[in-house]
């Protein structure tokens, strides 16, 4: 609880800074990534890793604020217009968005546990059970 | 969201008849609100009485996820203008041939134009309505197959559609409400695209019969002229099986918060009283955060096919008919838009729209304000 109140101005004071984004892979995950690969990868042109290996970006839904940070930093676009992307492609059979996940916490989780996957969290958030592909600032 | 899961669900053992199928719902709607702005103005289904019925609409699609590259999706689509009667937009099931090449078929979009596919998604662009001179062919759907490859090429990213079907449905034709069937339809879109810039073209053919009741009926002109002895020019104007081609190529541009948008069409019915349909737009923008203003200028030019009824002397009593005829499907109209859309809501953009159509061939100009909503879900 303690932890948690503590955790609140810091986090404030984070997104006013405009928060780092670390981009995270399973720690098995060797492919080295760039911006616009990350970009091909959560924008559906790409639907593998650099090495040739499936990948499955999560996303992170809209409510939590790192989202809006890694639209900007790593598509190159604001959320609205990410959502005006994918609805050309959703409504045309063309192609489905990444599964966008609740909390930073379910992003980690999903990451470690699948060698596929693909997501980011805030560079503060990262634990030992992922691997940091990219920092975005 | 407890009410659209079960409802996903539902859909889920409806569709699969498996409890394990991933079944996802979208939505999307447009409420829109327009009035023509004089009394004698009419434009695009509007008068001067302000209507919410017109252009406004609602959309659910079902997508269900069947495993192995298989997919099935139903878009239903409700329009005010049809009284709110829903239909089936698109009907269609996906199978991935790989990751790059995916195989639709069934109830489609054909690809005439950049926007055809999404253009009554109104979310996906800034506009009010997709410009009237260049997307007003008439008919959307097709029942069919598509193969769509996407990939990169060097450093452009290029999606290449080639399409198969048929149409059979109505269309109008000048004022006319015509029986349309369009055969062995088939056609080849490509896009390219690079950082902001991207690049469009778009041919198809098809064999076009049109049925309209005051022609083609026993009573009908056609059936008049082949007993005055004029079955030949019966034939030059009737509508019957006959070749027809559709070439459009479109650009555009995103950068630095400017938006540039064009595409120029050429249609063509052969042998037949359809008037050569050119037609372009312009569209320019500018993203101010979440707003973004834009201008465009649309232009539609039918040349009415007068050669056909050129032999025919003016003192006969079928060049009246036959000229008038011919003559209703010129249109020389110049149009101007200006409006504005409004991110207003993560899932929300309100809009709102000017458009002045100047028709030289009627001598009107006419104007239609038109303001709303337009959503995803």
């Amino acid at each position: 609880m303690l932890k948690k109140l503590f955790l609140i101005p810091a986090l404030t004071l984070s997104f006013m800074a405009f928060a780092n984004v670390a981009v995270i892979v399973h720690p098995s995950n060797a492919a080295t990534l760039s911006q616009d690969d990350i970009n091909k990868i959560f924008t559906g042109r790409a639907k593998s890793f650099t090495d040739g290996k499936a990948a499955e970006p999560v996303n992170l839904a809209e409510a939590v604020a790192i989202r809006a940070d890694f639209d900007q930093k790593a598509l190159g676009r604001s959320s609205s217009q990410m959502k005006a992307y994918w609805s050309k492609l959703v409504f045309t059979g063309k192609g489905t968005p990444p599964k966008e996940l609740a909390s930073e916490q379910e992003v980690l989780d999903a990451v470690a546990k699948n060698p596929a996957a693909i997501g980011y969290v805030s560079s503060g958030a990262v634990t030992g059970s992922v691997k940091v592909a990219l920092t975005l600032n | 969201m407890l009410k659209r899961k079960l409802l996903a669900m539902m859909i889920a053992a409806a569709v699969s008849g498996t409890s394990h199928a991933a079944v996802d719902i979208n939505g999307f709607a447009s409420i829109k609100g327009g009035m023509a702005l004089s009394s004698d103005d009419s434009l695009y289904g509007y008068d001067d009485d302000f209507s919410f019925k017109n252009e406004s609409l609602a959309a659910l699609q079902v997508k269900s996820d069947l495993g192995d590259k298989l997919s099935v999706t139903a878009q239903l689509l409700g329009r005010g203008a049809d009284d709110w009667d829903v239909k089936f937009e698109w009907a269609f099931l996906s199978y991935d041939l790989s990751d790059s090449l995916r195989v639709n078929a069934g109830r489609l979009r054909t690809p005439f134009y950049k926007y055809s596919d999404f253009r009554d998604v109104g979310y996906a662009y800034d506009w009010s309505r997709v410009p009237q001179s260049v997307y007003g062919l008439g008919f959307d759907n097709i029942e069919g197959a598509s193969l769509y490859h996407t990939t990169t090429l060097g450093n452009f990213d290029s999606s290449l559609q080639f399409i198969v079907g048929s149409y059979d449905g109505d269309t109008s034709i000048g004022s006319a409400v015509a029986d349309a069937q369009i055969e062995n339809i088939t056609g080849v879109a490509w896009e390219l695209g690079q950082d902001g810039y991207s690049f469009r073209m778009a041919y198809l053919t098809g064999k076009t019969t049109f049925y309209v009741d005051q022609l083609d009926s026993p009573a009908g002109l056609y059936a008049q002229l082949t007993a005055f002895g004029l079955g030949a020019l019966a034939k030059n104007l009737d509508i019957v099986d006959e070749s027809s081609s559709f070439a459009g190529i479109g650009f555009n541009i995103d950068k630095n918060d400017w938006l540039v948008v064009s595409e120029i069409t050429k249609a063509k019915v052969e042998d037949s009283f359809i008037s050569d349909q050119e037609s372009y737009y312009i569209s320019l923008g500018h993203r101010f955060d979440n707003i973004t203003p834009y201008v465009s200028f649309e232009k539609e030019d039918n040349k009415a096919k007068t050669e056909i009824y050129a032999g025919v002397p003016s003192a006969s009593p079928i060049y009246a008919p036959v000229a008038g005829l011919v003559n209703s499907l010129e249109t020389e109209r110049n149009s101007i838009n200006l409006g504005v859309r409004y991110d207003f809501h993560p899932s929300a953009a309100f809009k709102a729209q000017y458009t002045n159509a100047d028709n030289k061939t009627a001598d009107r100009k006419d104007s239609v304000l038109v303001v709303g909503v337009d959503l995803v879900f």
